[in-house]
């Protein structure tokens, strides 16, 4: 469904003369399948997902999105994604019930199919009560709630969660990794990227553990435990990036050149 | 691009801004209640509002004759200017005033100086705080006729002075500048009648001076004289509230989403990005025209009711100017409104796409204001017409055509639409692109904030070279160039002789044409040699750019003659032409104006112009995109008007030969060969064409002095020249790697 190979992404910067989000990673997440992308602030993680929904173009590399490229079928691929962000990024001068259609429109819906799909969306997440009301009085959950469902408004095989939990309180983020399992069990492939241990642990059927760019370790959770001897999903976090760290620390003291840590387009 | 998505885009971003109460604010509630409020003040502060007396002070008073009586009852006498005299407060001088006098005497009796009288009352005047002071010297009598017949009188040098009387004023003084027009009407009406009276004294008939009688009529009708008026006011009021009400939607639907983070979203969703621009940019052109119409029309309606209310109370109420507008007046400017929308819409959004957040964006704008305020300000100058020249000037020549339409002048406005709508049409398809471009660029949508250092700055620019130049590296060699040009004006001063001016010419060509360049080439890129285009070139290729040079020379005489005709040059202008042709007769040789005016040119600004700034040019897109420009910069560097739009042409010539043979030397063999010709034309005289039997036959001349191609032999030479250029136009030299050697990469959708 993803096949991701060699992608790679490096911004000019003034600075350090470039700045490499993405030193070249590959993975391959399926249908009915979680795909955690883990890592800290920084790691590549949401340039990796903006380069899926086609919004960056890759330096280098191909990433394919149920059979289409996202350099040469970018439309085509924006078809078949739904993108949850980390800040909701919902109008908060629409209503909810708007602002669904509103997607749906721009995905061509016909709107009697999407007043329909929107009705049963709303019943299945019991938005029924804030469909009129305008979104900057909403709370956070609501807001996060209004972006799932308008990410599925159209029914997209792919589905990509930035940190989408992030800022949310335990209910409204339970409730959201309770969605994302119910679609994983539609068949649906799910890309979900987090620095949660807990969530990946519960969630991801694959993992692929970010750094600096570059992918430190892949694998379902089990096989990484194995292989790192470790079961303590945060634990194997920690070691991972505490060891490519120093591993950094004492390439950069034998070239003497600071490691460029900011990512001039992460917001 | 997909309408329906457009449209989609379109009515949600509409529906967004109007449920914006700052967007409302600025839109609607502002012109609605602003300017009621602002007639509501000035008819309150229009009640409080009195002229002000002028103090004028009047030493001499006494001196003056019995009749005509200029002062009545200690005021000017009102028969001479009943309301002037209702508004001076005039002081005479009192018996405390003995010393001043005294001072007066004694600088009227020294000298006849009159300035040492000025800076006495100048002086007093301040003490006094006055704003204006009459001194009278001596007595003033009606004077007698001379007992003499007129055959002595016409002898008679020396007739008596005329009675002096000293009126000073304070010009630096507001107040002092008005008591002097009041004071002005009321001493000509009474030395008028004072005249009258010498007549009539001395038993002349007073129809003897009546003179020559003026009578003075205005034909404009009151319809006529109210478009004039509004004509001036109106198309300034819409642009600059068209531009206003394109910033801040267009902020909010930029940089306010890129806050938000509803653009990720967006730009995730199927609609292009070319199709999200147009939408974003409809919606701000909607608020543009509604701010611009409801400022207008507020504005209009308060202005008449103000202007109405004031002239009634001032009893005067029909003699103004201003009344409801002409009802064309209104339809032409909603149609202007729309292309005006466009441009400043589309400016404004490229712009706020720019920016990371609201704050930044309003920074953005500013700017964008002082651009368009001089253009804005131009077409208020009253010497400002619709001609050729204002007509290609964006937005201003918009403004006078609108100016021209409302004042119904239909036959200028007919003479000059095409190119006021070519010019401002092809402004907003350059802004629209503009905006599509932000929207496809990462690097402007994702945007981060950079600490900014000289030196950081630097070693990027040092380490980013590529092997040519960029197209931002020759557009600011362009920029320096004219910025060079225009400060070095001020450096230099008029040269006296030949040798003088040779060596003016060569340091300003030097310095401000072909080191900026040559510098940038050696900074900026990492092959120089290249970058001024320093390649070889085939014996064919050089033969044939002179040779097109010298059959093309007609056309371009031709069309310089043309301009100056469309155009003709300043008084000034004509002035410095006369006064270099004055330096050239000093010259040494012909050999020396031609090293001058031909050979210097040619290699210095050939370097520059078809060498850095075409290369850097040539990283857009197409053949002649990078030629029109160059060519722009080109003739703008030549600062005069006439001169611009030759060497704009000339240069799409040259540019053309440089991008086909891939090198400057043919070019600057043209460019040599073309100024040659055109300084040996300028050197013909009678006794040189005269002698020589082929120049005979390729010119002629009116006047002896001034030498002309024939007609025919120039069509014949023009010909020639064309398919010159054509041969230039198939040659197919190897395509160089464009993308590697200027760093290319694809945009996104």
């Amino acid at each position: 469904m993803i096949h991701v190979r060699n992608l790679q992404k490096t911004y000019k910067d003034i600075q350090s003369g470039q700045f490499t989000a993405l030193a070249g990673i590959s993975f391959d997440a399926m249908p009915g399948q979680i795909y955690g992308l883990l890592g800290p602030n920084g790691a590549g993680k949401t340039t990796a997902l903006r380069i899926l929904s086609t919004v960056l173009q890759p330096s280098e590399g191909s990433a394919i999105v149920n059979g289409f490229n996202v350099t040469e079928q970018p439309e085509q691929v924006r078809r078949q994604i739904g993108f949850v962000s980390c800040n909701t990024a919902i109008y908060d001068r629409m209503t909810s019930w708007e602002l669904v259609q509103y997607f749906g429109q721009l995905y061509g819906m016909p709107l009697d199919r999407l007043h329909s799909k929107m009705n049963a969306l709303f019943d299945r997440f019991q938005m029924n009560e804030i469909r009129d009301v305008l979104c900057s009085k909403m709370s956070t959950g609501m807001k996060q709630k209004v972006s799932i469902v308008r990410a599925m408004i159209h029914n997209p095989p792919v589905l990509i969660f930035d940190e989408a939990t992030s800022g949310l309180d335990i209910l409204v983020a339970r409730e959201v990794l309770k969605t994302v399992e119910q679609l994983r069990d539609q068949g649906k492939c799910i890309v979900f990227s987090s620095h949660i241990m807990s969530e990946v642990k519960r969630l991801c059927d694959r993992v692929a553990i970010m750094n600096r760019g570059v992918i430190l370790a892949e694998g379902t959770p089990t096989y990484l435990a194995e292989k790192h001897q470790e079961n303590d999903m945060e634990e194997l976090f920690y070691q991972l990036i505490s060891r490519s760290e120093a591993q950094l620390e004492s390439e950069k003291n034998a070239a003497g050149a600071p490691p460029n840590l900011a990512s001039p387009l992460t917001n | 691009m997909n309408w329906p998505t457009i449209k989609l885009i379109f009515r949600r971003e509409l529906r967004d801004q109007l449920r914006d109460r700052r967007t409302l604010f600025t839109v609607a509630i502002m012109p609605m209640l602003l300017y009621p409020l602002m007639g509501m003040a000035m008819m309150q502060v229009a009640q409080f509002m009195r002229e002000s007396p002028s103090r004028v002070w009047i030493v001499g008073e006494e001196k003056l004759p019995a009749s005509p009586p200029l002062i009545v009852g200690g005021k000017f006498n009102p028969t001479f200017g009943t309301a002037e005299s209702q508004l001076i407060e005039l002081i005479g001088s009192t018996a405390g005033d003995g010393h001043f006098e005294s001072l007066i005497k004694s600088a009227t009796s020294s000298s006849d100086d009159s300035s040492s009288v000025e800076e006495i009352l100048r002086q007093e005047m301040q003490k006094r705080k006055m704003d204006l002071a009459i001194f009278i010297p001596n007595q003033i009598h009606i004077p007698e006729r001379p007992e003499s017949n007129l055959e002595t009188a016409s002898q008679d040098s020396t007739s008596p002075p005329a009675t002096q009387v000293f009126v000073l004023t304070d010009s630096a003084i507001d107040k002092s500048r008005i008591a002097s027009e009041r004071v002005n009407r009321i001493l000509n009406q009474w030395s008028k009648e004072f005249s009258k009276e010498t007549l009539v004294a001395n038993e002349i008939p007073t129809s003897m001076i009546q003179g020559v009688v003026f009578t003075t009529g205005d034909v404009a009708n009151k319809t006529g004289k109210q478009a004039a008026a509004w004509s001036k006011i109106l198309p300034f009021i819409i642009m600059i509230w068209s531009l206003t009400g394109a910033f801040y939607p267009a902020i909010d639907l930029c940089a306010g989403e890129k806050e938000r983070g509803t653009f990720e979203t967006l730009l995730s969703s199927p609609a292009a990005r070319s199709e999200i621009a147009f939408g974003k940019l409809l919606t701000v052109m909607t608020f543009s025209m509604a701010t611009s119409f409801l400022n207008l029309l507020s504005m209009g309606f308060t202005g008449i009711f103000v202007l109405t209310k004031l002239g009634s109370g001032m009893g005067a109420g029909g003699n103004l100017p201003i009344g409801i507008p002409p009802l064309a007046s209104i339809g032409w400017l909603l149609l202007a409104l729309i292309p005006i929308s466009a441009l400043f819409s589309a400016v404004a959004l490229a712009a706020a796409a720019f920016a990371r957040s609201s704050k930044e964006g309003q920074y953005y704008l500013v700017p964008l204001l002082m651009i368009s305020m001089p253009l804005m300000m131009i077409p208020m100058l009253p010497a400002a017409e619709l001609d050729f020249g204002t007509s290609l000037i964006p937005v201003s020549g918009l403004m006078l055509l609108l100016r021209s339409l409302i004042e119904a002048n239909y036959t200028n406005c007919l003479k000059f639409v095409a190119p006021v709508c070519a010019i401002n049409l092809a402004c907003c398809w350059l802004a629209v692109r503009w905006v599509i471009h932000q929207f496809n660029s990462e690097t402007v949508l994702f945007r981060a904030s950079e600490r900014f250092g000289i030196g950081a700055w630097i070693k990027h620019i040092m380490r980013e070279r590529r092997s040519l130049p960029s197209l931002g590296s020759a557009i600011l060699c362009g920029v320096v160039i004219l910025v060079a040009k225009f400060f070095i004006g001020f450096a230099v001063t008029a040269p006296q002789n030949f040798g003088q001016f040779a060596l003016q010419t060569v340091i300003i060509l030097v310095a401000t044409i072909f080191i900026p360049s040559v510098l940038m080439a050696l900074f900026l890129t990492r092959n120089p040699r290249k970058s001024l285009r320093l390649n070889g070139c085939k014996i064919t290729m050089a033969a044939a750019a002179i040779l097109a040079a010298i059959f093309l020379n007609p056309m371009f005489t031709w069309l310089t003659g043309f301009i100056m005709h469309i155009y003709p040059p300043s008084g000034d202008m004509l002035m410095l032409q006369e006064a270099v042709s004055r330096i050239l007769g000093s010259a040494p040789g012909l050999w020396a104006i031609i090293l001058v005016f031909a050979v210097a040119p040619a290699i210095f600004e050939e370097i520059a112009f078809r060498g850095f700034i075409l290369s850097g040019c040539q990283s857009m897109k197409g053949k002649w995109k990078p030629i029109l420009l160059t060519s722009l910069m080109f003739g703008l560097a030549h600062g005069v008007i006439q001169q611009t739009m030759i060497t704009f042409v000339i240069g799409l010539v040259l540019g053309l030969i440089a991008v086909q043979t891939k090198s400057i030397l043919p070019c600057i063999l043209f460019h040599l060969t073309h100024n040659s010709l055109a300084v040996l034309l300028s050197q013909a005289n009678r006794t040189v064409v005269e002698q020589s039997p082929v120049l005979r036959q390729y010119l002629y001349s009116t006047d002896g002095q001034n030498y002309q191609y024939a007609t025919f032999p120039a069509i014949l030479m023009s010909v020639v020249g064309v398919m010159l250029i054509i041969w230039f136009l198939q040659l197919d030299l190897k395509p160089s790697n464009r993308s590697e050697a200027y760093g290319r990469v694809p945009h996104p959708n």
